[in-house]
């Protein structure tokens, strides 16, 4: 019996982690321990912890007189919504959650078993860094880990959630994860305001140099962003609920009580006449999907693209759309970056794409085309040239010359691809090109003003209208916008047994 | 006659010569409210002043909130007046680029401090539009 007793005293004295202090240290700053985010993340009393009694073998710098229980990181697995996932949580009232050779080991152990079993990897960061002590076992912990994240990507999906600091090299575990999430205290660079100030004499907080609106919204680094623990791990759940387990899965399938027939012709008043007119690609999105409940992905970044999650008649989808109210909908640098990443997750899971497209084209500018807009905007061409889930596509208005072609047309291998009866799908919009095409004559008549909006309107009338894409069958149908959600669902369901071979080769080369 | 003048801008000094040709000349212009600093464009034979980095366009004061151009293009329509009190949300003015009425809008309350352009006026993107407090 003694050996019981001595058995449950040893796993109660690493459950306290850090101690009483320090746990009460991390409730003051509004933050959870390790133990209170995995508990609140997974399903009631499915978590079973694994590796609890590792230790680390550090004895340099008097590390052989520091006890860190459970090495400063709370791994095992669990179940949300009763699906397997597999969970690391770094412990920040141990030795400040840093990073040494048995942390990374027992880490990398739960993304082994993750991997082979085909469940989603979720990463909760916190913690100070490196190990300094352990020096060089320190940095070959981060490599394992780096390692196992690039050989598991594209084949179970993996989530990293910042809730704390994370600096140097811990930065690029989240990197090289599928989705980041982060709380606004949560802090993520390469070299902090000290190193920053002492090289290049910029001051900066933290919070401006790599807090979560940083991340958010101008490097694009996070997708998500939660004011408290609860609410970023919410959206962890939430995340999963739309995504397979793995490469071989396909979606999980939610049933619904909305029907697959739902019209609604409220959409047809979204899209304003008027060309120039900005209106929100969200009201349709949100309006197509089941139960009107859409998942925005990385809302704050490069919001003139939107990237989100949605169910048609219970299966997910991945949703891409041009948003006419920010930046005229048009692609740029950012736009193009955001949505190709978006777009091959999609399809290394096995999840359908639906493309909403409304933009003028690409974004003029010298800077624009001195940051490469060429090579980024090219990722978006091949991230949807190179899926081959379902893809279906809808032109709700305007798709221009080379924007038209990269937004999911037939060319590109859209399964379906339908235009709303106002869409304009033309080489360049109607003014530009009657200035090229009719150029001579406008310029020999007699009131030239006058000539020029003729031509303008014969141009428009001609070919800016869904009708000659129709006709050439690069556009499947012409559409009722009241019919955008049963059209869509008959056409996913038709697609659903896609198949389509590609060349075997080791791997493409994205332009990145 | 020469004169030499010490002008500031944006606290940067610039030695600036004008030269008095005429007679008893109107007085200058009275600079529009946003861009204090029409001297140094009067002044073309001045020293070379460093490129004068902001000459014509107004600089924002600070302290407020600045609402940048996110796109270039052409300002179609002002919306607002300076001291006037905005909502989140609120429709400051109409930005055209790429063939599209851009509406620009206010990220929070506050009230309009300066307006930076006028309508008919090209901006770049990052320009400055207008200054909220």
């Amino acid at each position: 019996m003694d050996k019981i007793h001595d058995l449950a005293q040893k796993r109660a004295a690493v459950e306290q982690g850090g101690g009483v202090k320090r746990i009460e240290r991390q409730h003051a700053s509004g933050k959870k321990t390790a133990r209170e985010r995995i508990t609140y993340l997974l399903d009631q009393d499915s978590f079973i912890e694994l590796d609890t009694f590792v230790t680390h073998r550090c004895t340099a710098f008097g590390m052989e007189k520091t006890d860190a229980p459970g090495e400063g990181v709370v791994t095992g697995y669990g179940t949300v919504e009763g699906r397997l996932v597999y969970v690391a949580a770094q412990d920040f009232t141990v030795i400040g959650g840093s990073l040494g050779e048995m942390h990374a080991a027992k880490i990398c152990k739960v993304m082994d078993l993750a991997v082979k079993m085909g469940a989603p990897f979720i990463s909760i960061n916190d913690s100070g860094g490196a190990r300094i002590q352990e020096g060089v076992d320190a940095l070959k912990g981060y490599g394992d880990i780096f390692y196992r994240n690039t050989l598991a990507s594209g084949v179970i999906p993996q989530i990293s959630v910042i809730m704390g600091p994370c600096a140097g090299g811990a930065v690029y575990s989240p990197a090289l994860t599928d989705f980041i999430f982060m709380t606004n205290y949560a802090n993520m660079f390469i070299t902090g305001p000290q190193v920053v100030k002492s090289v290049t004499g910029e001051d900066v907080s933290a919070d401006a140099l790599g807090g979560s609106a940083v991340h958010a919204s101008t490097s694009g680094v996070a997708q998500f962003v939660g004011q408290t623990d609860e609410e970023t791990l919410d959206m962890v759940r939430t995340l999963i609920g739309f995504i397979p387990s793995n490469n071989l899965e396909t979606t999980p399938v939610v049933p619904t009580e909305d029907s697959s027939t739902r019209t609604d012709e409220g959409l047809r008043d979204i899209v304003p006449e008027s060309p120039n007119r900005p209106y929100d690609m969200r009201d349709i999105m949100k309006n197509v999907v089941d139960d009107y409940n859409f998942f925005e992905v990385q809302p704050a970044y490069a919001a003139n693209i939107i990237t989100g999650f949605g169910r048609l008649n219970g299966r997910s989808v991945g949703i891409i759309g041009n948003q006419p109210k920010v930046m005229a909908g048009c692609l740029d640098i950012n736009a193009s970056d955001k949505a190709s990443r978006f777009i091959r997750f999609c399809d290394a899971f096995n999840i359908p794409l639906v493309t909403f497209t409304d933009t003028p084209g690409y974004l003029p500018g010298v800077s624009q085309e001195h940051g490469g807009v060429i090579r980024h905007g090219a990722k978006l061409l091949y991230a949807y040239s190179e899926a081959n889930v379902p893809k279906l596509t809808v032109i709700t208005r305007k798709a221009y010359g080379g924007a038209y072609i990269a937004m999911c047309s037939r060319h590109l291998g859209a399964d379906m691809v339908y235009a709303l009866p106002n869409a304009e799908i033309a080489v360049m919009g109607p003014d530009g090109a009657a200035n090229i095409i009719f150029k001579d004559e406008i310029k020999d008549a007699a009131d030239p003003m006058s000539k020029r909006q003729e031509k303008i309107d014969e141009y428009r009338n001609k070919f800016a209208n869904p009708y000659v894409a129709a006709s050439r069958g690069f556009v499947d149908d012409v559409i009722d916008p009241a019919t955008i959600r049963p059209t869509l669902i008959n056409a996913l369901e038709m697609c659903i047994t896609k198949r389509e071979a590609r060349p075997a080769k080791k791997h493409g080369n994205l332009p990145v | 006659m020469m004169k030499t003048y010490l002008i500031h801008v944006n606290g940067v000094a610039y030695e600036v010569e004008v030269e008095e040709v005429g007679g008893n000349t109107a007085p200058t212009q009275v600079a529009p409210i946003q861009a204090p600093t029409p001297q140094v464009k009067a002044a073309p034979k001045a020293v070379p002043v460093a490129a004068a980095p902001a000459a014509p366009k107004a600089a924002p004061s600070g302290n407020g909130e600045v609402i940048k151009a996110p796109i270039p293009g052409t300002i179609l329509d002002l919306k607002v007046q300076i001291g006037a009190t905005v909502k989140p949300g609120d429709l400051l003015l109409i930005l055209e680029a790429m063939k599209m009425e851009n509406e620009i809008m206010a990220a929070k309350a506050g009230t309009v401090k300066a307006i930076f352009v006028t309508k008919g006026q090209s901006v770049n993107s990052g320009d400055p539009l207008i200054e909220l407090q």
